[in-house]
Formats: C-alpha cells, sequence, structure tokens
C-alpha cells in the first residue's frame, strides 16, 4: 500500500515538474511582456535626459534597448506561430513569412548588442563616426547568413563568435580604461545580457536546444533585463 | 586645468547666464573662458535648443528659458547617469 501510494506520489511530482519545464503560450507572453516592458521603459524613462543633453553615449544607449525591444517583439510572434500550430521550425513552416520575419528578427537583436557595445566604446571609436554603419553592415550580413544557411553549426558558430566578440571588445576597453572606479556591478551584468541574448538567439534558431533549461534561461534573461531597469530607474528618479 | 567636457561647457555658459538674469553676449563670451569660434557654436547650439532667448530692449540680452533652467536643473542625474553606465 505505501509502495503504491509513494509511486502515485513520485508519478504526480514527476508530471507536474514536466508540466512546468514545458513552457506554453502564456510562459512565452509574459516573458516577452517582461522583458518588451523592461526595454521600453528604459527607452522612454531616458527620453528627457537624452533631449537635455544631446549626448551620444545615451542615445546608443537608448537606441540598444528600443531594439531589444522590437527583437523580442519578433522573437515572441515566432515561438507564439511555433507553439500554436506545434511546429518545430518557422522557415519550414511558412516560407517567405518565415525568413522575413527571421531576417527582422535576427537584424533588431544584432543591432541591440552592437548598440550597446557602441554605447560604451563611441568615445574610443568616434575618429570615425561611421562605425556604427558598419554595424548596421554586419547585421544585415548575420540576418541574411541565418536565412540562408540553415544549419545548426552555422547558427553556433556566427552566434559565438560573435559574443566572442562583443565580450572581447567590451574588457579589452574596459581594462585599457584610465577610470579610477570601474563599475563592477555593470560589467557583469553587461556579459550576463550579452550571452543571455545568444542563449536567446539560439533557442529560436536550433529548436528544442535549450528545452530543458529553458525555464532558467527565461528567469534569468528577465532577471537581467530588470535589472537593468531598476539601475536606469535608480539613475534617473521617478518624476 | 582639466579640459572641459561638451555637457559641463553648457552648465558653465547656462549658469552665467542664470547668475545674471540677462547678460550680453560680449560679457558671457568673456565669462565662459571659450574663444570666440567656440562660443559661437555653443551659443548657436543652445539657441536652436531653446535652452536660452535672445531679448532686444536698448542692446541684445540673453536670458535662460524653462529648458536651460531644466538642464541646469537635472545636470548632476544626467552626470550620474553616464558615469553609471559607463556612456
Amino acid at each position: 500500500m505505501e509502495l503504491i501510494t509513494g509511486r502515485i506520489i513520485g508519478q504526480g511530482l514527476g508530471q507536474g515538474l514536466g508540466r512546468l519545464m514545458e513552457l506554453g503560450i502564456e510562459t512565452e507572453i509574459i516573458y516577452s511582456f517582461v522583458i518588451i516592458v523592461c526595454s521600453l521603459m528604459i527607452y522612454f524613462g531616458t527620453k528627457e535626459l537624452y533631449g537635455l543633453s544631446s549626448h551620444k553615449g545615451i542615445k546608443y544607449f537608448r537606441q540598444s534597448f528600443l531594439f531589444f525591444a522590437l527583437a523580442y517583439f519578433f522573437r515572441s510572434f515566432i515561438k507564439i506561430i511555433l507553439l500554436y500550430f506545434g511546429r518545430n521550425e518557422l522557415i519550414n513552416f511558412l516560407p517567405i513569412f518565415g525568413s522575413i520575419t527571421l531576417f527582422i528578427f535576427m537584424y533588431f537583436s544584432s543591432m541591440a548588442i552592437f548598440y550597446l557595445l557602441y554605447s560604451v566604446m563611441w568615445k574610443k571609436w568616434d575618429t570615425n563616426s561611421k562605425k556604427i554603419y558598419l554595424f548596421h553592415l554586419l547585421a544585415l550580413v548575420i540576418a541574411i547568413l541565418s536565412i540562408l544557411f540553415r544549419n545548426p553549426f552555422i547558427y553556433f558558430s556566427i552566434n559565438f563568435l560573435l559574443l566572442f566578440f562583443v565580450i572581447f571588445t567590451f574588457h579589452i576597453s574596459r581594462n585599457q580604461s584610465k577610470e579610477k572606479k570601474r563599475k563592477q556591478g555593470l560589467h557583469i551584468i553587461y556579459t550576463l545580457l550579452f550571452l543571455f541574448w545568444v542563449l536567446n538567439i539560439m533557442d529560436i534558431l536550433i529548436p528544442k536546444f535549450f528545452k530543458t533549461f529553458q525555464l532558467f534561461i527565461y528567469l534569468t534573461s528577465s532577471g537581467i533585463f530588470l535589472a537593468m531597469l531598476y539601475k536606469v530607474l535608480k539613475k534617473v528618479g521617478t518624476n | 586645468m582639466a579640459k572641459r567636457n561638451r555637457l559641463e561647457i553648457i552648465r558653465d555658459i547656462l549658469f552665467i547666464i542664470r547668475e545674471n538674469h540677462s547678460i550680453k553676449p560680449t560679457p558671457l563670451l568673456r565669462k565662459s573662458n571659450l574663444s570666440s569660434f567656440r562660443f559661437k557654436k555653443y551659443y548657436l547650439e543652445l539657441l536652436n535648443k531653446e535652452f536660452i532667448k535672445e531679448t532686444y530692449r536698448k542692446n541684445k540680452q540673453i536670458s535662460l528659458t524653462e529648458k536651460g533652467s531644466k538642464y541646469l536643473e537635472k545636470y548632476s542625474t544626467i552626470i550620474n547617469f553616464i558615469d553609471e553606465f559607463e556612456l
């Protein structure tokens, strides 16, 4: 009797945990909502500071979060369609529509990260202010490659090369910085933001790649964006 | 003395105007410690952004607008924000 009861409880717990790990449309909507709202609050919350100062760093920082909001909108759009129709890949399911949506998502998400990197690096790079156009070109190339080569290995290589480039540039720049006090907290948040950005892209490009860790990725990504929003609101003030 | 950045120069110019309520262009140029070329550049920027306004009585007088006062009020917030995010 005890053995049967134990088995029933075990099965119940297993099913419950399994259901929790299987993320549905509701989870996708909540996740996207949190990220999009955080990004837009950062964008609009810094509007006055940029309006008054016209500071390039603030401009690129704001644009980065606008692009994050757009990228996550298209990401959730892709995810909801896939979940609703029970498909794994959008391009196989809807070739033209899927390619366009994936192209836009890849372009916006690459630009979001490039703008964030540029907001920190612009003072060093501003000798040639056309560098941002180079990033737009690079984001376009990444978006085109993602559609042309529908190969998980290519996706993996492109995104981790990019992650390496962004984190390496960011860290080298910070280590060379003559600033006396560097913000360690910001350093960690930016590194995690770059890392989880790539994990979110991989989650879209390679279906079921992170199935087991998806909830963890969603919770951590939401935590990073909420931490950024908190830091911004604390500095900008609530008025 | 360290070279002032763009935001500091704007703050200094606006601060001088606020201290004097309204001021003529020549004393403002002198007090802002800028070359006439750089002063003209900043002056036009402040006029275009409506931080300052010109009024004519006997002579041309420069005074602060509400937006200019807002800049001075928010200056430390702007600097703290730039510093916090290393922008």
